[in-house]
């Protein structure tokens, strides 16, 4: 359970999070999306107790961060950037950090097995590959088996199969009870991963709902429509009030009217269909949206602030 | 959840000395540095024996360390100051504190494990240049000079130098800096003094080498270079502001953003 309330960070004269609010409920991934700068990795920062909030609060399963007794056994997390000392190894690393929370030493060498790391665990860290250094990050947030994991971008620099991993393990983490709480700015990956999402942009939050909830309340429903008798099928959509664009694919796009009303009219009029297919917005089409609008405001903001 | 049976949590003093431990042993520079300052110790004692390098009115003791813990100074220094701004330069300082919140404890644990080490290794390598003096010296040309308990408090000074690399170190970040920083804490007061005129044997009492001569009755040691105070209760002064170093970087720690 994550639960951030009001919660405020200002570096200076830069506004990082403004009054940001909302939860993180266990049994679920949860996907912390925002374009970059949005305050993502500020959000997370503050929830790990590394920096400071300038107001508000953000607790852990009821506890600000440094109030937790062995934080590793309840909260598992990865920043974004690599936080390993170059010439330390896996198995050394893992174990400087078990010792911390007082986990026993079997754990490291089971956690190297669940990342794949057991054949370079004697390996300096330095010399590892992204992938490798990320499976070594999510691996340290594994350690202590915590109810609660925060990840900030984990499948960045990961291969097909690690990206498929992590998804599958985050996916199972969630189904056991955690909490489990990603940030990414990949929408596609996102929509595969996460059933929930906290969205923000330029600090604030923008929506906290399901992954099908937001695409549906903010896509606009389309049909795809293709007929031999083109021209008719168009005029006759038109007339009932929909909106008809050409697709850049061939045929009609058509907003306004749902696909079996479309399939309805084509049945009255004579006119034959060789395909009706509903549309749906990814996830990605409607974030961009979004993100654009709050690039575009950023910009009038700008403006308006430099008259 | 799936049941992973790990005992008994706990992130206190005792869990963050173990860590920073491990940390400490399993990276080449600081294993390094404290093998160095050990080594340094009885390798300059034979220089100075070999050579025959001091003043008639000098103690055994004293001709046998002060060489080489001078230049042990510089090294655990610079292995308490690279022991923590590794961890800064690399982001493990928030590994370490993502494990261990409390900002005290885990430089506690850092100073714990840095005067551990340094005293381990300067100890053995202090009586063993004490040894090499005794052997390679004339007894009867020089005084042999008290070694008991001189020998452990240039070990304790060094060891407390250690943990001021640590505080220093934290508050600088950059390990150039915290290098330099801490090697002109050590080098300043000696460059400084004698500039000073009266005012010298305070500067030069409260020092860190002034502090070494002491111990090691040298005849560096006159009133007027490093002033009356003994030399335990002077030893008593560079552990108190190191001290104060430490704890000037816990706050530091607390109300800077890591």
């Amino acid at each position: 359970m994550i639960d951030v309330a009001d919660l405020t960070k200002r570096y200076g004269r830069t506004l990082a999070v403004d009054r940001l609010t909302f939860s993180v409920r266990p049994g679920h991934v949860t996907g912390f999306l925002g374009p970059n700068g949005s305050g993502k990795s500020t959000t997370l920062r503050v929830l790990l107790g590394l920096d400071a909030p300038t107001s508000g609060r953000a607790q852990v399963n009821g506890h600000r961060y440094d109030e937790l007794r062995a934080p590793l056994r309840e909260v598992g997390s990865m920043l974004d950037a690599r936080s390993v000392h170059p010439g330390r190894s896996a198995a050394d690393h893992l174990l400087a950090l078990a010792r911390s929370n007082r986990i026993p030493r079997r754990r490291v060498d089971e956690v190297l097995g669940l990342t794949g790391l057991q054949d370079v665990a004697g390996r300096r860290a330095g010399g590892f590959s992204l992938g490798m250094g990320q499976r070594l990050g999510i691996g340290a947030a594994l350690l202590g088996d915590p109810s609660v994991l925060l990840l900030d971008e984990p499948v960045n620099g990961l291969d097909t199969d690690g990206i498929r991993w992590i998804r599958t393990l985050m996916k199972d983490l969630a189904a056991e009870g955690r909490t489990v709480f990603l940030s990414s700015h990949l929408m596609s990956e996102m929509e595969l991963t996460a059933d929930r999402l906290v969205v923000i942009g330029r600090g604030r939050l923008v929506a906290e709902t399901t992954v099908a909830r937001f695409i549906d309340d903010n896509s606009q429903a389309s049909t795809l429509v293709r007929s031999p008798q083109a021209a008719e099928l168009r005029a006759a959509l038109e007339r009932t009030g929909a909106s008809v664009e050409a697709d850049p694919g061939g045929g009609w796009r058509v907003t306004g009217t749902p696909a079996e009303s479309i399939g309805d009219l084509a049945l009255a009029g004579g006119i034959a269909l060789h395909e009706l297919r509903p549309l749906r917005s990814s996830l990605e089409d409607v974030y961009s949206r979004l993100t654009d609008t709050s690039v575009d405001y950023r910009a009038t903001e700008a403006m308006e602030a430099g008259r | 959840m799936t049941a992973v049976d790990l005992g008994e949590g706990r992130a206190g003093y005792r869990e963050a000395v173990w860590s920073e431990w491990t940390k400490f042993r399993s990276v080449r520079s600081t294993v390094l540095l404290a093998a160095l300052a050990g080594a340094v110790l009885p390798l300059f004692a034979v220089i100075v024996a070999a050579t025959g390098s001091l003043q008639p009115d000098d103690t055994i003791l004293g001709a046998s360390l002060l060489g080489g813990a001078a230049l042990a100074q510089m090294l655990v220094a610079s292995l308490g100051a690279v022991f923590v701004t590794a961890e800064f330069r690399s982001g493990m300082i928030r590994s370490t504190l993502t494990a261990c919140p409390r900002r005290l404890v885990v430089l506690a644990a850092k100073s714990t494990v840095a005067a551990g080490a340094v005293v381990a290794v300067c100890l053995p390598g202090a009586v063993a240049a004490h040894a090499v003096g005794l052997a390679m010296l004339d007894r009867d040309t020089y005084a042999t000079g008290d070694p008991f308990p001189a020998l452990l408090g240039v070990v304790l000074a060094l060891a407390s130098l250690a943990v001021l690399g640590v505080g220093i170190g934290t508050v600088v970040r950059h390990p150039a800096g915290a290098v330099a920083a801490v090697i002109g804490v050590v080098l300043l007061p000696g460059l400084l003094a004698p500039l000073l005129g009266a005012a010298q044997r305070w500067l030069g009492g409260a020092s860190l080498s002034g502090v070494l001569q002491k111990l090691t009755q040298s005849s560096d040691a006159t009133h007027e270079a490093v002033g009356s105070l003994g030399a335990w209760p002077s030893l008593a002064v560079v552990a108190a502001y190191t001290a104060a170093t430490v704890l000037t970087a816990v706050w530091v720690l607390r109300h800077r953003d890591t």
